[in-house]
């Protein structure tokens, strides 16, 4: 009896330890989030102020992102290999393996948009500020707030509405590729800027689809459901086939 | 009982038996008062205390009393806690409130409006999860937390977040949120109003100047003029001079962040400025100078160099010309330390808080007379705070004054080579 008892204590110990870390791994995960975040404000900033010290610092930056994946990396696997855990612990380290590559990459298109920014400074500075890129700017970073957000409340709701905003997204990207060949017909001295914009454009582009993703693994995390390929309307049906008729 | 016993035994003759049957009945039945006490302890909401009689009873109100006791603080701090939660609730400011690994355990109205946070969703959830600004991160695991954290939030409009953690208890931490979107942009305007302002001055005052000198070359001037002239040319230089500074400190003010710097070689320094003193038509009779030749100061050598002439500037002013000046430059175990000393009328003690303010004056006749623009230590208190340094001034009325700067120990390194 008083040996089972001081096992149960062991194993509890145990499990309390590993509970840390797994709040630990997905508290880096967020970190990392937050840097990235703090990236891409800072590079569509720089784009839109043509601020050559704010766009070389983003640049700069971009190390301390890759070094962060690795080392979440890492500690990833060694909880795989030395806790081997089961369901959703499982589920929760597949996510944030899978979510830091997304990550990684939402920051590789904060550099680009910021060695475009430094480009794009050197000619003259447009009286609108890039206001098309501002818009978009502020969708697609608002994109990766919220995934970013449902990932730290564990919110499959504020999850599903991420892939909802990336269809506005893409919606904005077009419109920029239409109105950039517009105006490179109109005038070809513009066209090295334009082509400039539409790349911008295209890297937020990307970051919407990554912050989608991150979304993704959170319904993933939560409920075991791989949505990704999958129709949202089929997606809500399957969640709520699965609560049961609970939510309205 | 037991009398009744013992007749019955004493008439069937058996006494033991009889007495022992007796007891036995008198523990059965304690036993089951004890049985319907430990009953209403456990179901006491339920029914009413039991009628048990003897001793019994006692111990029941005692129960009782105890009980009420108990409710009554109860209910008492219940009551507190909840007042106080509503008095927090009403603050115009945020409050978080966090537990040792930084989960939200509450947080009022504001903090949810001013963080975005959701309802009970949010507690338990670490305050760094949600709240991810990398400033933020390092500024709730650093250990300084004296001073707020200012945070620029908004997308669209610049707003401004302050962020300040007070600990309390066994590792708790309370999180306090002021939205200063409008002290930042009042602040930021007076900043620029001044820049601009003494910027538009200066052109219209360049003219008057130019004017000036040309009227007063001219050889056909009325005789009677030229004192005057003179004197508005002195004047017109004085307004120069303050335009001057003014421009200088707001530069200052505009970079916020600490200078890194190069080596500077303050010796050298003092030494040239020693020299200028000495250059002037009227200067103290000794001007000193004990240095520490092979330490330089990392730091902008022109902001070094306005903080220390501005120094040395003051003490030529004020000292007559029987005085003494000592200039000293020496580095120990806390940094470097340079000091400007002068015998000249010292200052009152209750002046000295006051002497880095702008256009503050220690009597209103003295200093214009002099001809400062009233600004020289605001620039030296400036410049020191750029260098992490600090200003400490020490002086005795009619014997004279000690200024001296303190630098830290980051800042000193030894001269390359034989210096």
């Amino acid at each position: 009896m008083i040996e089972t008892m001081e096992s149960s204590a062991r194993s509890q110990h145990i499990s309390s330890r590993f509970d840390e870390d797994l709040e630990s791994v997905r508290a880096r995960l967020l970190r990392m989030g937050g840097l990235v975040e703090e990236q891409l404000r800072r590079s569509l900033a720089a784009l839109a102020d043509a601020d050559r010290a704010l766009a070389g610092d983003v640049v700069r930056h971009d190390g301390e992102v890759n070094r962060m994946e690795v080392e979440i990396d890492g500690e990833c696997l060694r909880i795989l290999a030395t806790r081997a855990p089961a369901a959703v612990d499982l589920r929760l380290i597949v996510a944030i393996i899978k979510a830091i590559t997304d990550l990684e990459r939402i920051g590789d298109e904060a550099r680009k948009i910021a060695h475009i920014a430094l480009r794009l400074a050197a000619l003259e500075h447009p009286v609108d500020r890039y206001r098309e890129l501002r818009h978009l700017g502020r969708l697609v970073e608002r994109m990766v707030h919220e995934a970013l957000d449902a990932f730290a409340r564990l919110d499959v709701e504020a999850a599903l509405q991420v892939p909802q905003d990336d269809l506005q997204v893409d919606e904005e990207y077009e419109s920029i590729q239409r109105q950039c060949m517009t105006f490179m017909m109109e005038d070809p001295r513009q066209v090295r800027r334009m082509l400039d914009v539409t790349w911008a454009a295209r890297a937020l582009e990307r970051v919407g689809d990554h912050a989608k993703n991150i979304a993704e693994y959170v319904v993933y995390m939560v409920h075991g459901q791989d949505i990704r390929h999958t129709r949202l309307e089929e997606i809500e049906a399957r969640l709520r086939s699965r609560s049961g008729g609970e939510r309205p | 009982m037991l009398g009744v016993a013992l007749a019955i035994g004493l008439i069937s003759g058996q006494v033991p038996i009889a007495l022992l049957l007796a007891v036995l009945a008198c523990v059965a039945w304690q036993f089951s008062k004890l049985l319907r006490f430990d009953y209403w302890l456990r179901h006491r909401s339920r029914s009413g205390p039991p009628a048990l009689g003897g001793a019994w009873d006692d111990v029941v109100a005692q129960v009782l009393r105890i009980h009420r006791r108990k409710r009554y603080h109860k209910e008492r701090f219940v009551t507190l806690a909840r007042e106080l939660r509503d008095a927090t609730a009403a603050l115009p400011d945020g409050v978080v409130l966090l537990d040792a690994r930084g989960g939200i355990t509450w947080f009022n109205r504001m903090a949810q409006q001013l963080l975005g946070l959701r309802g009970r969703q949010d507690v338990g959830v670490r305050i760094d999860n949600l709240l991810r600004r990398p400033e933020f991160g390092a500024y709730l695991a650093g250990g300084d937390h004296s001073r707020p954290l200012l945070l620029r939030t908004g997308e669209a409009t610049e707003a401004w977040l302050s962020l300040h953690v007070l600990p309390y208890g066994e590792g708790q931490r309370l999180l306090l949120l002021r939205d200063v979107t409008r002290e930042t942009r009042i602040e930021t305007m007076r900043k620029d109003f001044v820049a601009n302002a003494s910027h538009e001055l200066r052109s219209p005052l360049t003219v008057i100047t130019g004017y000036l000198e040309t009227i007063a070359d001219d050889i056909a001037l009325d005789p009677a003029l030229a004192p005057p002239l003179a004197e508005m040319r002195r004047q017109a230089e004085r307004m120069a001079a303050i335009i001057g500074d003014l421009l200088v400190l707001s530069r200052l003010e505009a970079k916020e962040e600490q200078v890194d710097g190069r080596p500077i070689d303050v010796a050298a320094m003092l030494a040239q400025l020693r020299n200028e003193v000495l250059a002037r038509p009227q200067h103290p009779a000794e001007v000193s100078l004990m240095v520490d030749p092979n330490d330089r100061l990392l730091g902008d050598e022109l902001e070094i160099h306005s903080a220390f002439a501005n120094l040395v500037d003051n003490a030529a002013k004020y000292t007559p010309a029987s005085g003494r000046i000592a200039l000293r430059w020496w580095v120990d175990r806390d940094g470097g330390h340079c000091s400007v000393t002068d015998t000249g009328p010292g200052i009152p003690a209750a002046a000295i808080p006051r002497l880095t303010e702008r256009f503050y004056r220690v009597d209103a006749g003295r200093s214009r007379a002099t001809g400062g623009s009233g600004l020289g230590l605001a620039i030296v208190k400036h410049v020191l705070q750029r260098h992490g340094a600090t200003l400490e001034i020490a002086s005795v009325e009619d014997r004279g004054s000690t200024f001296t700067c303190h630098f830290p120990a980051h800042r000193v390194v030894a001269a390359a080579g034989n210096g």
